[in-house]
């Protein structure tokens, strides 16, 4: 298995895009959900929706049974088959390599929802806003937008909704939350166009490997088996 | 309206009847829409793990009646068989109305239907869902501009007794069949790679893309999705036929049927054996991806859809009535097409569904659904809205060929 098949960092202009990539270590992720639990506090996601699971499995057979803990945020492909189908190019690949969603385009047809791999996207019914205390009054920044105060209806209700990497995080030069809240440190964020960083050298371990990477979506979450 | 309708007989029991029913219906799903404007899609059972559902379903299933029907108008217009020409200006017609009951069906499911038009306006020529939303649009314009043509010159001769139809011909004074049916034959034309590749095919390419599937994934979708609109089409309007003349104690025109039953047939078991190959291939892969799909339409909660709406009612009832001799009675044939147009729909439920079930990775929540009542009263009431189109339209507009004074395509073309 090839390690991570980055595209080759172009050698041009000094102020280069970082390749944001996210590493994930199955070795030392003990299947807390504080990363769940941290995101949904971090961007504020009503019951039903979660940027962020960790799909928790038992492989094997009795009593040779191993447990596995995959946290699976959004995968940031680099050909994200969300975006390519979506028709009125309202989720698009961002210039730091994240996949937005412009909530005030999207027309809610869920058909991203249907051709992502992972099952990343959630849609926002609009459902059991009320159980979130004030959810009125706080604001999610989405991609880094500010959308106001949540009001029933409005965006990004009726949308289409993912992880987002915690973008307003990273434009304020901190780490994705559940990065930074995970208890094993089995989380690693950074560029892997810098060769130095903690995210290339993992990304070049033997252990590296990318969820179904057979389809070709290039992503740029890295488990580490 | 009687003033209008000269040609119908309809017994006005009848006609109340229907239009009661129809407005029943009417009146429960728009209440039905109501709800679901005010709740958004939480009036539905879609999740985020199966996000398409019954609404979707029926939008395919009516492009399908669209796709199919205009098809077989162009059989009669473009290559000359005139034999179903009692039927070709309903084919416009019921190809038109389809296509506007498809489009309602998913502005319907849209999260955001305020946001309907911004297809129009924003394309990502990636996305095979932009280009349908465009050819539709083109696709309806053909269509009324066919149908048009297609009933101009009746339009003209009514002129002098009612003022209606001297507004429908819009300013046109001379009937001129020959000139008509020159551009049926050209709009005709240009609309067979339209339906085919833009329309129907096109739909099934939304499927046909989305890799993370199983069975929806793979180059047979767009062509299935062709031999299914023909058969689905072919099937509605040998049944609207009927039911057309009957509600109007009109005689019908047994051979007709029977030739429409034969074309029924022919599309029937090219699609059988399309559908023989869908399951084979995948089956025989072994691919868990797919087998999970199989899995859950043959034995999953809902697989009655598919062994008895699907394959008996649908495939294998009409099948068997069309290629014995029991196709050479008109009742039989309607029958078998009436099957048809009700086993479609369960086609159309496990194209959409099905392969919404199984978990994307394991650890994921496997989907479950089954349409709420608010989602099965807008489908009744949009399917009805349909009906009443097609019934006010099929009572105003000279729909039958016969008021032409004798006299067939063939005579004017020559």
């Amino acid at each position: 298995m090839t390690a991570v098949s980055s595209p080759a960092p172009k050698e041009t202009s000094a102020k280069k895009e970082p390749h944001w990539v996210m590493v994930i270590d199955l070795q030392k992720c003990i299947g807390c959900d504080t990363c769940t639990v941290s995101c949904k506090a971090e961007n504020r996601t009503p019951p039903g929706i979660s940027y962020n699971v960790v799909m928790e499995m038992e492989i094997g057979e009795f009593p040779n049974t191993q447990k596995v803990n995959i946290p699976r945020p959004c995968m940031q492909c680099d050909n994200p088959a969300c975006v390519a189908v979506c028709p009125v190019g309202a989720t698009f690949k961002g210039e730091n390599g994240i996949v937005d969603i412009d909530h005030d385009v999207c027309i809610g047809c869920r058909y991203c929802i249907a051709a992502c791999p992972y099952g990343a996207r959630s849609f926002d019914f609009g459902e059991n806003y009320a159980e979130m205390i004030d959810y009125e009054q706080v604001q999610a920044p989405e991609y880094g937008v500010e959308h106001g105060p949540r009001t029933k209806g409005a965006a990004p209700i009726g949308t289409v909704r993912k992880c987002t990497f915690c973008f307003h995080r990273i434009n304020r030069g901190e780490e994705p939350a559940c990065v930074e809240t995970c208890i094993g440190d089995a989380r690693y964020f950074g560029d892997l166009n810098d060769p130095d960083s903690v995210v290339a050298k993992l990304a070049a371990s033997p252990r590296a490997f990318r969820l179904k990477e057979e389809l070709g979506t290039e992503p740029r979450v890295i488990y580490l088996k | 309206m009687t003033a209008l309708t000269p040609s119908t007989g309809a017994r006005p029991v009848t006609r109340t009847l229907w239009y009661l029913v129809l407005a029943l219906l009417l009146g429960a799903g728009g209440y039905a829409i109501i709800l679901r404007m005010i709740g958004g899609l939480s009036t539905t059972n879609l999740t985020s793990t199966t996000p398409w559902g019954a609404w979707v379903a029926f939008y395919i299933y009516f492009v399908g009646l669209s796709a199919g029907a205009f098809l077989l108008s162009s059989l009669i217009y473009v290559f000359g068989m005139t034999r179903f020409e009692k039927v070709g200006r309903m084919a416009l017609l019921a190809a038109l109305v389809s296509m506007i009951v498809a489009l309602v069906f998913i502005g319907l499911d849209l999260g955001r239907m305020d946001r309907a038009l911004t297809p129009m306006i924003r394309f990502n020529w990636l996305s095979p869902l932009a280009w349908e939303v465009r050819f539709y649009v083109i696709y309806i314009a053909l269509l009324a501009v066919e149908l048009w043509f297609s009933v101009r010159a009746d339009l003209v001769r009514r002129s002098a007794t009612s003022k209606l139809a001297k507004f429908l011909a819009f300013g046109t004074k001379v009937a001129d069949e020959a000139k008509d049916h020159h551009w049926l034959q050209i709009l005709g034309t240009i609309g067979i790679p339209i339906a085919i590749f833009g329309v129907h095919g096109g739909t099934g390419t939304i499927f046909a893309v989305v890799k993370a599937r199983g069975l929806w994934f793979g180059p047979l979708a767009p062509i299935v999705f062709i031999v299914s609109a023909l058969v689905s089409g072919t099937a509605l309007l040998t049944l609207f036929y009927v039911i057309r003349q009957k509600a109007r104690r009109m005689e019908v025109d047994g051979a007709m049927v029977s030739e429409l039953g034969k074309l029924l047939a022919g599309f029937l078991v090219v699609d059988l054996g399309l559908v023989f190959y869908e399951f084979l291939i995948p089956a025989l892969s072994m691919n868990p991806h797919e087998a999970e799909v199989i899995h859950t339409m043959t034995s999953g909660p809902y697989s009655w859809s598919f062994w008895f709406l699907q394959l008996a009612i649908g495939m294998i009832a009409p099948a068997i009535i069309l290629l014995t001799r029991l196709r050479n009675s008109w009742v039989m044939t309607t029958l078998a097409a009436a099957m048809v147009v009700i086993g479609i729909v369960g086609v159309r439920f496990n194209i959409v569904v099905p392969a919404l079930i199984p978990p994307l990775l394991p650890g994921l929540p496997r989907g479950q659904y089954f349409p709420t009542w608010i989602e099965w009263l807008s489908s009744g009431g949009v399917i009805a809205m349909g009906l009443l189109l097609f019934s006010i339209a099929a009572e105003i507009l000279p729909l039958d060929w016969t008021e032409r004074n004798g006299g067939t395509l063939d005579d004017h073309a020559a």
